[in-house]
Parts: C-alpha cells; structure tokens; sequence
C-alpha cells in the first residue's frame, strides 16, 4: 500500500523514471495490479477536478499523464497476460477544415485519454473524409470535431453529409464543440452530441457510448 | 520594416527537427517553470495593477530568455526557428516607434507608449464578432461615427449572400471582399475616408487575405493587417504567407496573439511572460509594426477576471519599460452588451492597460462567441476612460485601487456572466446610433466611475 502511494506522488509529480521503477516493483512482489490501476485512475480524476477548478494548469495535467503512462507502459505486458484490462472505447478526435487552434482538441483528447479511451488525434485542419477514413481503419465507435471559428464549423457538417453520403452514418457517433459552438448548432447539424469543454467531452463520450 | 525577412523565414524551413507533441507538452513547460523561478516572478491577486518596476523587468528578461530558449515551432515543417541575442537586440533597436497609419486628414500616429504615460492611448474600436449580413454595413457604420476611434477591426460577416462562410472556399473569398467593401464605404459614409482599417477579420485564410488587397475598394497599404499565433510559440505555412504579403504590400501589420491561463504556459506568471515573449515572436518571425495582445482564461475566454488583469497590466509594463514596441490591449469581457457589468469590465480593462503603457483595442464581449453581441458603446466607455486616465496621470498605485472596487462589483458573477443583448435590441440599426435606454446606462455607470476617481474630459 505505501508503495502504491509512493507510486501515486511519483506519478502526480511526473517522475516517469520513479514510476516506471515502482512500477517494475509492484510487479515483482506480486501486486493486484488492477487494484494499482484503479487507485492510479481515481489519483487521476482527482487531478482532472483539479484542472477543472482551476487550482493547478495543463502542464501539470501533462505531467501526472506523463506518470501514469510510464506506469501503464511498465504494466501493458502483464495486463496482455492476463486480459486484466478491459480496453475501452476508441475516439478520433480532432479539429475541422482550416481550423488550427488546438487547444480545446488537446484537453478533449487528453482527457478522453486519461479516463482510458483510446484516442486517435489527428490534430488540427483536418479534411473531413479523413475523419471518416480513419475512424474506419481505427474502427472508432466516435469522432469529435472541434471548431473555434465559425468559418470552419460548415467542417463538422461536412463530416455529417458524407457519412449520410456514404451510407455509414448509423455506424459512428459524431460529437462536436468548441468556443461558437451550441446545442442547438449541433442539433441543427444533426450531430449527436455537444460539449462545452474537456469533462464535458469525457461525460458525453460516456454517455454516447451507452446509448450505441 | 521587416526585420531581416527572408533569412528569418528560411529558418521555418531549416531548423532543426522536433515532434510537435514533444514541443508543447514538454518543452514549453519546462522552459517556462525553470525561468519563472529564476526570476522569481509571483502572481499577488491583491495587486491586479502591480507597481513593481522590478517585477514588470523580471518579466521581460524571462519573456526574452524563454523565447532564445524555446524558439518558434512551425506545424507544417515540423521544424524550430532559434534566434540569437544579437538578432534579438537589433530588431528590438531598429524598430521604430511609432507610424503614422491611415490616410490624409483621418490619418493618425500610432506609437509606443510608457508606463503611466500622460499621452492618451491610441484606440482600436473592435467588436471582434460576427453580424447579420444584412446589418453588416450600419454596424460598421455605427463604430465608426465614434469619435475617440483611431482605428477599426470592424464587425466580421459569417453568412455571405445567405451562405455560412467556410474557410478555404469562394465563400470566404465572397464574404472578405464584401467585408472589405462594406467597410470602406462606411468609412466613407461616416466622413472619415481615409480612417485606419484593421482588415479584414473576415478573410481567415491567407488567400483571402491577399484577396481583400487593393489600394481602391479594399485594404490599403496605410491600412493594418494581423497575423494570428494559434497555439504556444507556433506558426504555420499560412501565417508567413500572411506576414510575407503583408510586408511586400506595404500594410501595418499586427501580430494577433493570446497567451492561454491554464494552458502551456500554466498560471498567471507563465501567461504573462508568454504573452512578452509573443511580442518578439511578431517582431522576428512575421515583421510586425505592432503587437496585439489578448490574454484569455482558459475556462471564461475572458481576460477581465483578477488573475488575468494582472497578466495584462503586467506583461504591458515589462514591454513598455524594457523596449518601444508599439502594443495594444484587447479586452474580452464575460458579460454582454446592455448590462452593467461589461462596462464595469471593460473599463477595468482600459484602465489597467492604459496605465500599463499600452494602446487600446476595445472590446469583445459575451465571451467572443455570441453573434451580433458587440455595440461601439461598451468601446466607447473604454476610450474615454483610457483617454481620461492618461490626462489625469493616474499612477498604477491609484489604478489598482479603481480595479479593486471595479472588481468588487463584478468578479463573482463572472462564471454566470449574463450574455445581454444583440447590436439590433441596442442601437437604432438605421440611424446607427445607440437606444436611449443602453445611453442611459452607459451614462449611469460612468458617473460611476467618476465618482471611483476617474477625472473624464467631458
């Protein structure tokens, strides 16, 4: 258990090499690594409400990720062996035709990633069919669309038209947002879901996912 | 002038490889933390205008060593711009000062000012936000009858003929001319032909950019032009396209930058010397005449909050003390047109800038994101009480004081800020003009003010 909590410090304080050491201990005498991993995840929705109140800032939200993937590295093998992990959801996610602000898809995806989505980022200016190509390849259950402006939001209902167009629109969930961004844009688009920032993102994500 | 134009853009292509993940998330913050400690610079939420010569100086000796330091990344060659101190020291003692913008009679000089200047601040009149279609000529029309305006970044279309605008289509090609068109035929309109147009917001991209140039019916070369940082220390292809237009056209251009609280950079100190640090990314990556700084909160969008009045006044002072850069200050209120509380928060803001030592660039309300949601009225509060404390020689020490009581009235409201009224509920769209009813509010809040300490010429 003291170790376990030496591992959490470690991991908030971003010390990759500490966590992947402890990591490596925890394995040899044996640990629940489940048990590991869910206390490791609730360090990390602690750390998320932190950022949400505004009483610590992204790098250090960069930096407790940082931790728990060295860990995550450290255990992948062993949790392959067992299939202790079940994998969740994937989300490609990122920000439509010519639109190059990043931040708002950089929380979304990090924090999609923290509660244990895979994430495919395709960063920002994105075409809209790569949208659709990738989320077949990754065979991603939701796309996430980020638009700041309101001269790129006409990109996520591209997205929406061509999936209509190629006959997969009841195969992905399509879930939109950013600064212009509404409901009602999203519902007037037909998207499945809005958020309005990163837990909101996380929440829907959730709740889309239980709805398909 | 451009500094060193074409060796500097070299560089985007020239420069060393990096991972853009491993730039943001690891080398940004760790260059940051390590020289904010080294100058031991510290956010005090009691002084939301600091009077502290040697902190606004600490601030500026990081800005200056995190950008050696960090460098520019470019996203589309995956490469990172350096710059040496000796190119920074020159740029810096080879810019000039101040220009003269616009044209004949309406042309004006817009500068460098000091901390606690007496001279009143050049003022931008920007709603930052997208009208109507068909109210987009009297908006413009309606900011530009202001008589404290120096210059406009007039209100943006998002519809052209009907159509949403989409970035990289004719329609935002269609949409930047008629933006540009309505613009200077309202100039005219309003008597003030030759006005200094910071245009246009509508062309995003920078084909329509280059689109909206011409000395006859659209952007000048007396005329200003932005070019955007969108992430932590970044540019891209189309950004130098913008500057390298801009600069062989003759225009003023501004290089459009907002530090993020709570992103990259971390908290206030990081904000406020990423935002120093931005000015020299404008002056040695894209040539710029001037810097044009807003600062926002993460969560709000807004930079009116304690936290970010401070980042404002004090990475102003640390540009106004260590060089004579030309900067300007861009507010982005929490609430919207027609309520109290956005005039309380854009006269905080132009209060602390002008004192700061910046020029003027009010102001976005509603969070800059609710369409028609911007009046010349809310700008003008703002100038006037930029001018009137620059006459008055009000000092940081009797500012922080006025944004205390200022913030008092409105801080706690801001994560419910109301979003207020559109242009079209507030002002006589045809005449142009504001209602009595928002008159006598604006005049309501401005006794207000006076009676706060803020001495207005009339």
């Amino acid at each position: 258990m003291e170790r376990v909590d030496t591992l959490k410090t470690a991991m908030v304080d971003g010390d990759e090499e500490a966590c992947a050491a402890l990591a490596r201990q925890l394995i040899a005498q044996g640990a629940d690594l489940k048990a590991v991993i869910d206390k490791l995840a609730a360090e990390m929705e602690e750390v998320g409400r932190r950022f949400e109140r505004m009483d610590i800032f992204l790098p250090e939200v960069l930096l407790a990720a940082g931790g728990m993937t060295a860990v995550m590295g450290v255990f992948a093998p062993q949790l392959e062996k067992g299939a202790i992990r079940e994998r969740k959801s994937t989300v490609v996610v990122g920000t439509a035709r010519g639109d190059m602000h990043q931040i708002g898809k950089d929380l979304v995806a990090l924090f999609l990633g923290i509660a244990g989505y895979r994430v495919v980022d395709l960063g920002t200016d994105v075409d809209p069919l790569d949208f659709i190509h990738r989320a077949e390849e990754a065979q991603a259950e939701i796309i996430a669309i980020s638009s700041l402006m309101t001269t790129t939001m006409p990109g996520a209902t591209e997205v929406l038209e061509l999936l209509k167009d190629k006959g997969l629109r009841d195969t992905v969930k399509v879930m939109v947002g950013g600064a212009p961004t509404s409901q009602a844009w999203a519902d007037m688009i037909g998207a499945d879901g809005w958020a309005e920032d990163s837990s909101g993102a996380v929440e829907l994500v959730k709740e889309l996912i239980g709805r398909a | 002038m451009a500094y060193r134009m074409w060796e500097m853009l070299e560089r985007a292509h020239s420069g060393p490889f990096m991972e853009e993940a491993e730039f943001l998330n690891k080398r940004i913050p760790k260059a940051m933390r390590a020289v904010i400690n080294k100058y031991g610079v510290k956010y005090d939420p009691a002084r939301p205008v600091p009077a502290d010569d040697a902190l606004a100086d600490a601030v500026w000796q990081a800005a200056c060593e995190f950008f050696l330091e960090v460098g520019v990344y470019n996203q589309d060659t995956h490469r990172v711009m350096h710059f040496t101190q000796e190119e920074l020291d020159e740029a810096l003692y080879c810019t000039p000062s101040s220009y003269r913008v616009g044209e004949g009679r309406d042309s004006r000089v817009f500068g460098h000012r000091d901390v606690e200047d007496s001279r009143p601040p050049f003022v931008i009149f920007s709603p930052d936000i997208t009208y109507d279609e068909v109210d987009h000529l009297q908006a413009c029309l309606a900011y530009l009858k202001e008589p404290l305006l120096d210059g406009i970044c007039s209100p943006l279309l998002d519809e052209f003929q009907g159509r949403p605008i989409q970035s990289r289509t004719p329609w935002e090609i269609g949409g930047s001319l008629e933006h540009a068109m309505n613009l200077r035929h309202a100039a005219r309109l309003a008597g003030v032909p030759g006005v200094f147009l910071v245009a246009v917001g509508t062309a995003e991209t920078d084909v329509a950019q280059v689109a909206v140039s011409d000395p006859t019916w659209g952007v000048r070369p007396s005329d200003g032009r932005l070019v955007g940082s969108i992430t932590e220390m970044m540019t891209n292809n189309a950004m130098l396209n913008k500057g390298a237009h801009y600069q062989m056209y003759g225009s003023f251009s501004g290089n459009l930058t907002g530090a993020i609280y709570g992103a990259y950079a971390g908290g206030a100190e990081g904000t406020a010397i990423l935002e120093a640090a931005y000015h020299l990314k404008g002056l040695l990556v894209h040539g710029c005449q001037f810097q044009q700084n807003f600062p926002f909160h993460l969560k709000y969008g807004s930079n009116t909050g304690r936290e970010m009045l401070w980042v404002v006044s004090l990475y102003s002072q640390a540009v106004a003390r260590n060089t004579h850069l030309v900067q300007d200050s861009n507010g982005f209120a929490n609430a919207g047109p027609g309520t109290d509380m956005l005039l309380y928060e854009t006269a905080a803001h132009a209060l602390t800038s002008t004192v700061s030592g910046a020029n003027l660039w009010e102001s976005a309300p509603a969070r800059n994101k609710h369409h028609n949601h911007g009046t010349p009225l809310e700008a003008r509060l703002g100038a006037e009480v930029g001018h009137a404390v620059a006459r008055q020689a009000m000092t940081r020490a009797q500012a922080n004081e006025i944004v205390n009581a200022l913030l008092a009235k409105y801080e706690e409201k801001i994560p419910q800020a109301p979003v207020g009224q559109a242009f079209q509920e507030l002002y006589d769209v045809r005449k142009a003009v504001p209602k009595t009813e928002y008159l006598d509010l604006y005049k309501r809040v401005k006794e207000e003010l006076h009676e706060l300490g803020i001495e207005f010429l009339y």
